[in-house]
């Protein structure tokens, strides 16, 4: 008896908590999962037809998703931040390109047909990376510390 | 995830595309070939064949449930590129099932996916939620098996899963129109931290990071974002990372932009899988600054002006500076670009007399180009580094360059081959050329892939 009354209790505090929870949800509409419009090679510049809005979702001005060199460079923040509004335009295979985890190929053989994209160890990287992984080896953990780094295994042992 | 497992969800996330009411398929058929001579080791002939595939299946029965699948499979046809001597390998990058909400931007997600809401960037085998709440907070979780990758010591391996058995993340954000957003992150990967074995074990696979991020942008003109993460694993709360970067806009046609980091290495290596070269026990420190000016001349001209300092505190300095202009026609049938950068690494510290890393001070340039005419796309890509002085790693090979050309055929919207043939010097190989052939497809509905 006693233990039937514990599970009702504790069902009626569940329901409450999920109502309470369901409350707290806001009741804007979500953001456009696709872009309407579809975009062709290069990097768009969002607030050129977005002049003076603030993103939906993201609450933040179009001009914060220009893809401009640094963007390009420092996307993590807007990833980490907005992943609904970079998902309207780019699949997540876009995103796989690079940030695979494991991949068998490095990004810039992968796309060695489009010059125009960002993509890192472009040239010969081995002879650069003995510069750049002992000046800064904290860039090389982002993709390589935890991951993708059994051709480094092959001589850091 | 053990392959059995995989096989299993694979199969059944493979037969729920029979739902779907708009299904793409794409992929990319990549076949390479290239020829080693390098003093030493024998001559060698690689032809590795790739296979990536993926799919889309949206409207699973209902309007907001999905399907997303991605992977690669690779074999060799002669001898082995591999670094772990296997000649054939492939994984699944993710695939999980999406239900994606019509109000409050809430999400669930749940298979193989990656988490990147929190501090890192994760793969994960589990559940992932996230919504917006009212008064503009925002709250994102997920929990599941992290996905396990290989180390380099075998022996390790078991450790390595054992350590990390469980891994959740989750961030509370806080947002307000023109103003910016504040969000707290925490992430934790594993729950049997290497010092509370029972036998210590030497690498710590797991990690408890605490994250704190911001983005400041009252108007189109101004933007500041940034972030700090603390490694909160022991007693002691310590600085992992700073990364903070400011966006000004001058005007509609120049943007400058200022970065500022510092990492402190042995809160932020945690976790490592490859402790040889991201040593956990390293107190060290990487500071940073650098900025870049933005000037779009016209519609079609770009210029970038940029800098870099770095300062590693065992190492010394390099400062690398320099610019690009890139051109991109009306119609996107042309794009190209010409850049330049001086780097310098004069002033660091001779640690080891036979390697003396000051010698790789260099200049670069970087000339690319792409042109599509009708059903034809051809593009060029040539990079030339040129190093000041001779040192033991160049064996004599001061320019160091790549060229590849590429010529492609778009057969219809969905369907394209191409060829490249790249050429190139290097310390490693004083003469390289390489071949690849590429199909690439896309059958069904999807507009998204940023082609």
């Amino acid at each position: 008896m006693a233990r039937k009354s514990i599970l009702q209790i504790v069902g009626i505090a569940l329901g409450l908590c999920v109502l309470t929870a369901c409350s707290l949800i806001s009741p804007e509409a979500s953001f456009a999962a696709t872009h309407p419009q579809e975009l062709g090679a290069g990097r768009p510049i969002c607030s050129e037809c977005h002049s003076n809005d603030v993103a939906k979702g993201a609450l933040k001005p179009y001009a914060s998703f220009d893809h401009t060199p640094t963007f390009v460079k420092d996307h993590r923040f807007q990833a980490n931040q907005d992943a609904n509004t970079c998902a309207s335009c780019h699949a997540q295979s876009f995103c796989a390109d690079c940030h695979g985890g494991k991949v068998p190929m490095k990004p810039a053989t992968r796309l060695s047909d489009r010059p125009d994209r960002a993509t890192p160890h472009r040239g010969d990287f081995m002879t650069q990376h003995r510069i750049e992984g002992k000046m800064d080896p904290s860039s090389c953990y982002a993709c390589h510390g935890r991951a993708n780094n059994e051709k480094c295994a092959a001589c850091h042992r | 995830m053990k392959p059995r497992t995989q096989v299993v969800l694979l199969a059944t996330l493979m037969t729920a595309t029979a739902w779907g009411q708009e299904v793409s398929l794409y992929g990319t058929t990549m076949a390479q070939m290239w020829k080693q001579e390098t003093p030493g080791f024998d001559k060698n002939t690689f032809t590795p064949a790739t296979q990536y595939l993926g799919i889309d299946a949206t409207k699973l029965g209902t309007d907001n449930l999905s399907l997303h699948l991605f992977g690669w499979g690779r074999t060799d046809l002669s001898d082995v590129s591999n670094f772990d001597g296997s000649k054939s390998g492939g994984y699944l990058n993710y695939g999980y099932l999406q239900y994606r909400f019509d109000q409050a931007n809430a999400e669930i997600k749940a298979g193989r996916f990656t988490a990147n809401q929190a501090t890192g960037f994760e793969q994960v085998d589990g559940v992932s939620v996230r919504t917006d709440l009212r008064g503009g907070f925002s709250i994102s979780a997920f929990g599941g098996k992290p996905v396990y990758y290989k180390t380099v010591d075998p022996r390790n391996q078991a450790d390595y899963e054992f350590q990390r058995d469980f891994i959740m993340g989750t961030r509370l954000a806080w947002r307000m129109p023109k103003v910016g957003e504040i969000g707290l992150s925490y992430l934790q990967d594993g729950t049997k931290a290497a010092k509370d074995l029972d036998i210590p074990s030497p690498v710590d696979y797991t990690r408890k990071m605490l994250g704190a991020d911001f983005h400041i942008a009252p108007a189109s003109a101004f933007d500041l974002r940034g972030r700090t993460v603390f490694n909160v694993a022991n007693e002691r709360t310590n600085t992992a990372e700073h990364d903070y970067t400011a966006t000004v806009k001058v005007g509609d046609q120049v943007t400058v932009t200022g970065n500022y980091a510092v990492r402190n290495f042995n809160y932020y290596f945690a976790g490592t899988n490859l402790p040889s070269l991201f040593r956990q026990d390293e107190n060290d420190q990487f500071r940073g600054f650098g900025g870049s000016i933005t000037w779009n001349a016209s519609t079609v001209v770009q210029l970038v002006g940029d800098y870099r300092h770095m300062h590693r505190e065992t190492f010394g300095d390099v400062n690398r500076a320099g610019g690009e202009i890139r051109w991109t026609a009306s119609d996107k049938t042309f794009l190209g670009g010409v850049g330049g950068h001086w780097v310098n690494a004069a002033n660091t510290k001779f640690v080891d007399p036979a390697t003396p890393y000051r010698s790789l001070s260099h200049k670069e340039a970087r000339v690319w180009a792409m042109v599509t005419q009708g059903k034809l796309i051809a593009s060029l890509d040539a990079i030339l580094q040129r190093y000041d002085s001779e040192n033991p790693y160049l064996v004599g090979v001061r320019n160091v360059y790549e060229v590849v050309g590429s010529l492609g055929y778009q057969a219809t919207t969905n369907v394209k081959v191409s060829g490249d043939i790249s050429y190139g010097s290097t310390p490693v190989a004083r003469h390289e050329t390489r071949g690849l052939l590429r199909a690439e497809y896309r059958f069904g509905f999807a507009k998204k892939g940023g082609r």
